[in-house]
């Protein structure tokens, strides 16, 4: 087993005196992909910008290879860990070259007139990855949903992080843009020496992506292991409180959300 | 329209020598360039004496105004931030024009005591708004403007409330100067102005990484490294000694910090790199020319310039507004 990247001890955050997440415990092992599922305001944003240290833990303690985070300064720990947060639509007046260069901020001097070689090449290089070189010159608010999530993963790539964190990537994209993003990170996660945490409401996803499966729950980790082990009919029905099948077995099972209004309306399912 | 920044820098830096070197000669005696050069008396008196100080303080004005409304757009995402609207510039005017009063009384002396009161007001009222607009942890549109509102307004009375206690002539005085003027000056003011816009004009090419980034979102720009709290410390602390050193000279100026980034952002792009020295040029030689305007349209009395870019600047915000609200 490899040593982890990352470990969280004790780590808590609460706002307005409710605990929104933890206390727990939890370690990235380098080169894995680690999935975090669970329903709507179970915390899986909130632990996600703990990890990428956006947010100052309440308590606990987040540690990079050992190295404490509080010995980090914001750019050491952007040259370690590259973010993708949910993407909102907005009014971004850059090209898709212009925001994916913007991703090597962390390795850039102020007091370089410009960019390096190497910056532009591994822009060239995040961008053939992400299989948006068409697009290269296009404004980012002018693209569809699918296209620019991708145009973040490509910035997000050129950071040329080790670990890789991604907030709901297929959210809000249609069936096709969904697969083509799939495919995307099931590349990128399959390449050796890269580390992905990624939350999605997604299961499936879930499902083909994870190495390892985290199921948080009000905070907590409810279960965490194989996708065979998470994405089974009682621990998903205790994490969502609604009915899952599983279409089909095997090591990375495929599942589906049982629709059966006559029998959830008698039990009055999930509240959150 | 594609923004073609190298091509309109080298244009706005042709316009902006030729502003320089052509608005001291006209006004209400015009002078020629070879008079000047030939060493005239007359001639080389009202441009060098006169007319060359003015140019110089109105070019370093408007870069001044313009790229502290480049920082306040950039800082706040919005495009109707600068000095005026956020009552950074009210602030600096309430600390001048309680100097102006104190100066009377006390028998201080001149330009150290205004400028440090308006250095005073200018940063207490960022400190305000600014303040006002993160506790709501949301720098909307609305947020942003209803605290700067609210800060011009308080500013406004009290600047009023001093202006009845006062005598007419100190009244006259203070009127005058709030209307914004670049009448009365000399070299001094101008090497007092030089450092502090050079100093803003060059943070902002310094920061201008992090600045490209935050136009992609807080968040983001955080996340590739980018210590917020710092960089908004060090924008706002150069906009507010900046506006706070011009408005002790020139009174407060209006919307030149509104129209000229906006202007310039359509010809230049959204990169800081180059957006920032064209607001230096661009905002320098559009004051420049305004202020000529303002002493040869009603030749030989004189407009105050800030009436001139309120003027302009006014409908300017609406048309912003309205335009903003379809798109």
């Amino acid at each position: 087993m490899t040593a982890p990247l990352l470990t969280a001890s004790g780590l808590a955050w609460d706002a307005g005196g409710r605990t929104i997440l933890g206390p727990l415990d939890l370690e990235v092992r380098a080169g894995e992909s680690l999935v975090l599922v669970g329903p709507n305001g179970a915390g899986k944003t909130t632990l996600l910008r703990l990890l990428t240290g956006l947010l100052q833990p309440r308590s606990g303690e987040l540690a990079w290879q050992g190295q404490p985070y509080t010995d980090l300064s914001r750019r050491e720990l952007a040259r370690r860990i590259a973010y993708v947060p949910q993407i909102r639509p907005s009014r971004v007046p850059l090209t898709v070259e212009e925001v994916v260069l913007l991703g090597r901020y962390p390795h850039l001097s102020a007091f370089k007139w410009a960019p390096r070689p190497e910056d532009f090449a591994a822009v060239d290089e995040a961008i053939r990855r992400v299989g948006v070189e068409d697009l290269r010159r296009r404004r980012v608010d002018e693209l569809s949903g699918g296209e620019r999530q991708a145009v973040y993963i490509a910035a997000a790539l050129a950071q040329e992080a080790e670990l890789l964190v991604l907030d709901e990537p297929t959210i809000h994209l249609d069936a096709r843009h969904q697969s083509d993003l799939a495919g995307l990170l099931l590349r990128l996660a399959g390449e050796s020496g890269r580390t992905v945490v990624l939350a999605t409401h997604d299961l499936n996803l879930a499902s083909l992506l994870g190495d390892r499966l985290l199921a948080l729950e009000a905070g907590r980790i409810l279960a965490s292991g194989r996708p065979a082990e998470i994405l089974r009919p009682d621990v998903l029905e205790r994490l969502f409180r609604a009915r899952f099948e599983i279409v089909r077995d095997g090591e990375r099972p495929v599942t589906m959300l049982r629709l059966d209004p006559a029998a959830q309306a008698s039990e009055k399912v999930g509240t959150t | 329209m594609t923004a073609r920044p190298r091509l309109t820098l080298l244009l706005l830096t042709l316009f902006a020598v030729a502003a320089l070197l052509g608005a001291p000669l006209a006004g209400s005696h015009d002078i020629s360039l070879s008079d000047v050069l030939r060493g005239e008396p007359t001639a080389a008196a009202i441009f060098w004496q006169l007319r060359l100080p003015r140019v110089l303080l109105a070019l370093l004005a408007g870069a001044g105004l313009a790229v502290s409304g480049l920082g306040f757009q950039t800082l706040f995402r919005n495009e109707l931030a600068e000095p005026y609207t956020l009552g950074v510039a009210s602030g600096a005017a309430l600390g001048a024009v309680l100097a102006l009063r104190l100066e009377e009384s006390a028998a201080l002396i001149g330009l150290p005591v205004v400028a440090l009161a308006s250095f005073a007001g200018s940063l207490g009222a960022t400190a305000l708004v600014v303040g006002l607009a993160l506790r709501r942890r949301d720098s909307a549109t609305s947020t942003l403007l209803l605290a700067g509102i609210a800060v011009s307004l308080s500013c406004s009375a009290i600047i009023l409330f001093l202006q009845y206690l006062s005598d007419s002539t100190q009244t006259f005085r203070m009127v005058r100067w709030m209307m914004g003027g670049l009448s009365v000056v000399g070299y001094g003011e101008v090497l007092w102005v030089l450092p502090w816009v050079l100093g803003g004009a060059v943070l902002m090419l310094v920061l201008r990484w992090d600045l490209n980034l935050l136009l992609l979102g807080e968040e983001l720009a955080a996340s590739r490294g980018v210590d917020l709290g710092r960089l908004r410390l060090k924008v706002l602390l150069a906009t507010s000694l900046m506006i706070g050193a011009l408005v002790a000279v020139a009174g407060p100026i209006g919307f030149v910090g509104l129209m000229v980034p906006h202007i310039l952002r359509r010809w230049v792009g959204h990169d800081h790199l180059y957006l920032a020295p064209a607001c230096v040029l661009g905002g320098g030689a559009f004051l420049v020319l305004c202020d000529l305007a303002a002493r040869t349209i009603m030749a030989p009395a004189e407009l105050p310039v800030g009436v001139l870019t309120a003027l302009l600047g006014g409908p300017f915000f609406l048309w912003l507004l309205i335009w903003r609200s379809r798109g």
